[in-house]
């Protein structure tokens, strides 16, 4: 499939001109899949309709594959019909009045097909999906899972340049998203495509993405791999959204290469950086992901505000002078309100020091 | 482009019925006040102003009364038949208003009416209950025909009160009646005050009943002086215009009530979709009696008069001794349909002008709420409140004002059928625009949004996604337009001419000639007409604006 690159797209809404995106750029390699990351009204879904022509940005320029689509600045702006582009939407977007074979053949019935290969792609694309011998249905006869695939396969069919997902499980229920996450999953390994995928669920975009983009307020807030962003958040809002709850005031005790040594309330801990500016004493933030702290029975205690038992998992909150700190742990053993405990870094475990 | 043709073709018949009002002559003329100061000074014209406001008033109370009485009667409450009678009071839109006309003619004239017919044979000769040619007489008809449109405005709030918002008042301790005069009534506040003042507008401005039983029982009123001052000597053109601006201005003024009263509707938006079925409110002993009442009025304003009006079309002749057996005979329908001169072209005119007229409209409510709703192009804002102006100009008021700018034109459209396919257009594109606009709305902008990323352009979007999925709502629409079109008076009887005669107009001329068994048989034809398609195209159509 297709490169796809945006340059300085900004977009304001509205007479008070709030800003969607402000100088949004960004490369979407060929037969990646490149997931926006971020809560609503963050820009994501404004990128995405902009690819698609569905809205005109203010300014910045859009190509794919070295052809300009969208160009504020010459005026450009190819119309979404002639983009070559497929779209699978949060609403599924499918066409009530037709059967679910009308559904998936109607990109190559815009593009002109003759009917016998229309009618032989589609097939081959119902058996792709797994609805095949279902075509003649309609698709209110369809479940919601169903509904979704036949999204994508419309989507696919007319083999696009690039897939634009629009939150595309938000409307399914949990078992059957996750389900559906696996399954995109194994599409994708089968046959890679370029898809760009917009979500607020850090679980589909860890599943999913070949590369995640945390985005904030029109701006791109981390570019990285999924473990990258996992792992080590750069900011705040970052570290809040892939869900570390701990963000822990911190001092630099000692500096080898990138590797820190950063003292906190619970204690010493190995940490890693994206800046590489820091001295020795500098105060910082480090983020502490609950699942890789555990109790000990030596070191600076904290005392146990509350343990809160939830199936898989046990999580408690320890007071150290005033700062809360959550632990969660797979383990059978848990603590009375009140009791002090001392907290250790899983083996091995290195924390993201945040820029901010 | 669409857009302004639209809005010139709504504006204009208001400017120029303004210009005219204060031109001595034909407009370019001298510049006068005397027509304006004579709509209030001259005797006829003012008792014609008090007329009207009684009969606005007294149908605008018995239309709101019985209407939201019906609904609520039908929707909320366990009385027996509710479905029945909610299908019932709906039936006289379906029903020419002529045929009320006929109808209450045949049941309570003073003297050869059939109820009084029964009066007589139970109190002895010449009794008179009810006379239809009195003020009471016009508003219990006008009352009839406007029930259904208050029904139609107000039993779709009351089904769809979300149960919860009750519930809630009852654990909150409200009892029945508490809870009907705090909660179920005061959510229906905009919905009963936009039906008010559609109900205000349409009898201000009706024109069939005060030009016929109102003339023959010489209650004038403005529509039927504006009329009058057009058509008869001495010709007044420059008071009827007066005459008309006052209605414009009441009409406007109502629906710029009207508007406001549904757009601060939002805060009392509470359909929400699922939710249990609200409670019905149980009438205890009252069920019955309150079941048949409800029924009687459901019945007179449709099935009732339709009855007279079939049986009447069998009779030799109409007196109070005419109802015997060998009265009854087929000659008046074979006179009707095959010998007089007037039906036939009528007929073709109407047929035309109602196929055109609906498809016209249809296909510019399309074009205009794909502007208004999708496009939100520039003009957007005019074009939807340009749209909604003329359902507060009376249709005679609307015809003045055409008739004065195209008289004007020589050589032009006037006297053609045109004019009168203009006029309908221009009437009626609010309405259509109505539907069309709601059933847009309903079209997820997903559902374009995935058909043009598939490769469709927007046309290409329109005619294979939107028109598709609108289709039962086009049907649906059209057919109103076609019905209501077909029984239009007031539009066209300034504007016809015996070369472009239709078949409501023609009504009027066999009702003025005094043939009422003829005219019986000319009504149905004018139902029958109007049922046909209505009766062809029911199971493809949707209507409604939820």
């Amino acid at each position: 499939m297709s490169n796809l690159s945006i340059q300085g797209l900004s977009k304001a809404y509205g007479a008070g001109g709030i800003r969607a995106l402000d100088n949004f750029s960004l490369d979407f390699p060929a037969d990646q899949c490149t997931v926006l990351l971020g809560p609503s009204g963050c820009g994501k879904t404004t990128v995405l309709r902009s690819i698609a022509g569905l809205i005109a940005p203010d300014a910045g320029r859009i190509t794919i594959d070295d052809a300009v689509v969208f160009d504020a600045a010459s005026g450009a702006d190819v119309p979404p019909e002639k983009r070559r582009l497929g779209m699978v939407f949060q609403s599924y977007a499918l066409w009530p009045h037709l059967s679910v074979a009308e559904n998936i053949a109607y990109p190559l019935l815009s593009a002109g097909l003759p009917k016998a290969e229309m009618a032989r792609r589609t097939e081959a694309m119902l058996d792709w999906i797994g609805l095949g011998g279902m075509g003649a249905r309609y698709v209110h006869e369809l479940s919601g899972g169903q509904q979704q695939r036949i999204s994508l396969g419309r989507a696919m069919v007319a083999r696009p340049r690039a897939i634009l997902f629009d939150e595309p499980l938000s409307n399914l229920d949990a078992r059957l998203r996750e389900r559906m996450r696996l399954e995109l999953l194994a599409l994708r390994q089968q046959a890679p495509f370029t898809s760009i995928y917009v979500t607020h669920d850090q679980l589909e975009a860890m599943t999913l993405a070949d590369r995640v983009v945390v985005m904030r307020a029109g701006k791109i807030e981390q570019v990285g791999s999924p473990e990258e962003v996992y792992k080590r958040p750069r900011t705040r809002f970052s570290a809040d959204f892939v869900g570390i709850p701990n963000l822990l005031e911190a001092t630099v005790r000692s500096i080898a290469g990138p590797e820190l040594v950063v003292d906190t309330v619970v204690g010493a801990l190995a940490a890693r950086s994206w800046r590489s500016d820091w001295a020795a004493g500098a105060r910082c933030t480090v983020a502490v992901r609950p699942t890789l702290l555990s109790v000990q029975a030596e070191g600076r205690s904290g005392r146990v505000v509350r343990s809160v038992f939830q199936g898989a998992s046990t999580i408690e909150l320890i007071d150290f002078d005033g700062t809360e700190v959550a632990i969660e742990s797979l383990g059978e053993e848990r603590h009375a309100p009140g009791s002090s405990v001392a907290l250790k870094p899983a083996p091995g475990a290195v924390f993201a020091v945040l820029d901010d | 482009m669409v857009a302004a043709l639209a809005v010139v073709m709504v504006f204009y018949p208001v400017v120029v019925v303004a210009l005219r009002s204060i031109s001595k002559e034909e407009i370019g003329s001298a510049l006068t006040l005397e027509w304006i100061s004579a709509v209030f000074n001259s005797a006829r014209s003012r008792e014609a102003l008090v007329n009207t406001v009684i009969y606005t008033a007294g149908s605008t109370v018995l239309a709101m009364g019985l209407g939201v009485l019906l609904a609520f009667l039908s929707t909320r409450t366990d009385m027996p038949g509710g479905r029945t009678i909610g299908v019932l009071a709906l039936l006289p839109m379906l029903v020419p208003p002529f045929i009320l006309v006929v109808g209450w003619v045949a049941l309570a004239d003073p003297s050869a009416g059939f109820i009084n017919i029964l009066a007589s044979a139970l109190a002895g000769e010449r009794t008179t209950w009810v006379s239809i040619n009195t003020m009471a007489g016009l508003i219990w008809m006008t009352g009839l025909f406007l029930t259904p449109y208050v029904f139609l405005m107000v039993a779709a709030g009351f089904r769809n009160s979300d149960s919860a918002m009750e519930e809630a008042a009852r654990v909150s301790g409200a009892g029945r009646l508490r809870l009907l005069t705090t909660i179920v009534l005061p959510l229906q506040r905009p919905a009963l005050l936009a039906a008010l003042l559609l109900v205000i507008i349409m009898a201000a401005g009706d024109f069939i009943i005060p030009a016929t039983v109102g003339l023959k029982a010489k209650i004038y009123m403005l529509p039927s002086l504006i009329w009058q001052n057009h058509a008869s000597f001495p010709h007044r053109p420059g008071l009827a215009a007066a005459q008309s601006l006052l209605l414009v201005v009441v009409g406007l003024l109502c629906i710029y009530f009207q508007r406001r009263a549904l757009s601060r509707g939002g805060r009392y938006t509470t359909v929400g979709g699922k939710g249990s079925r609200p409670m019905l409110f149980p009438l205890g002993k009252l069920r019955y009696p309150l079941g048949a009442l409800a029924l009687l009025f459901a019945l007179s304003s449709s099935v009732i008069p339709l009855l007279a009006v079939g049986s009447m079309a069998f009779m030799r002749y109409w007196s109070p001794y005419a109802l015997k057996p060998e009265n009854l005979t087929w000659r008046n329908f074979n006179y009707m349909l095959f010998e007089y001169p007037q039906v036939w072209p009528s007929a073709q005119h109407s047929l035309f002008l109602g196929v055109a007229g609906a498809t016209a409209c249809v296909v510019l409510a399309i074009a205009l709420s794909w502007y208004v709703i999708r496009m939100r192009g520039k003009f957007a804002g005019i074009v939807d409140y340009a749209m909604v102006l003329p359902l507060g100009i009376p249709g005679i008021a609307l015809g003045v004002g055409i008739l004065s700018l195209w008289i004007l034109v020589p050589g032009g459209i006037y006297g053609t059928l045109w004019i009168l396919l203009l006029a309908y257009v221009t009437a009626h594109i609010p309405v259509a625009m109505q539907f069309v606009g709601a059933a847009l709305h309903r079209i997820h902008t997903d559902l374009e949004d995935a058909s043009r990323i598939a490769g469709q352009a927007w046309t290409g979007t329109i005619r294979r996604i939107d028109i598709p999925l609108m289709a039962p709502a086009l049907i649906g629409s059209w057919l109103l337009m076609y019905v209501v079109i077909l029984r239009e008076i007031s539009l066209v009887i300034l504007l016809y001419n015996p070369s472009t005669i239709v078949l409501s107009v023609g009504l009027l001329d066999v009702w003025q000639n005094g043939f009422y068994p003829e005219l019986a048989v000319y009504s149905l034809l004018l139902m029958v007409l109007g049922l046909l398609p209505v009766a062809a195209l029911w199971k493809f159509a949707r209507f409604g604006f939820d």
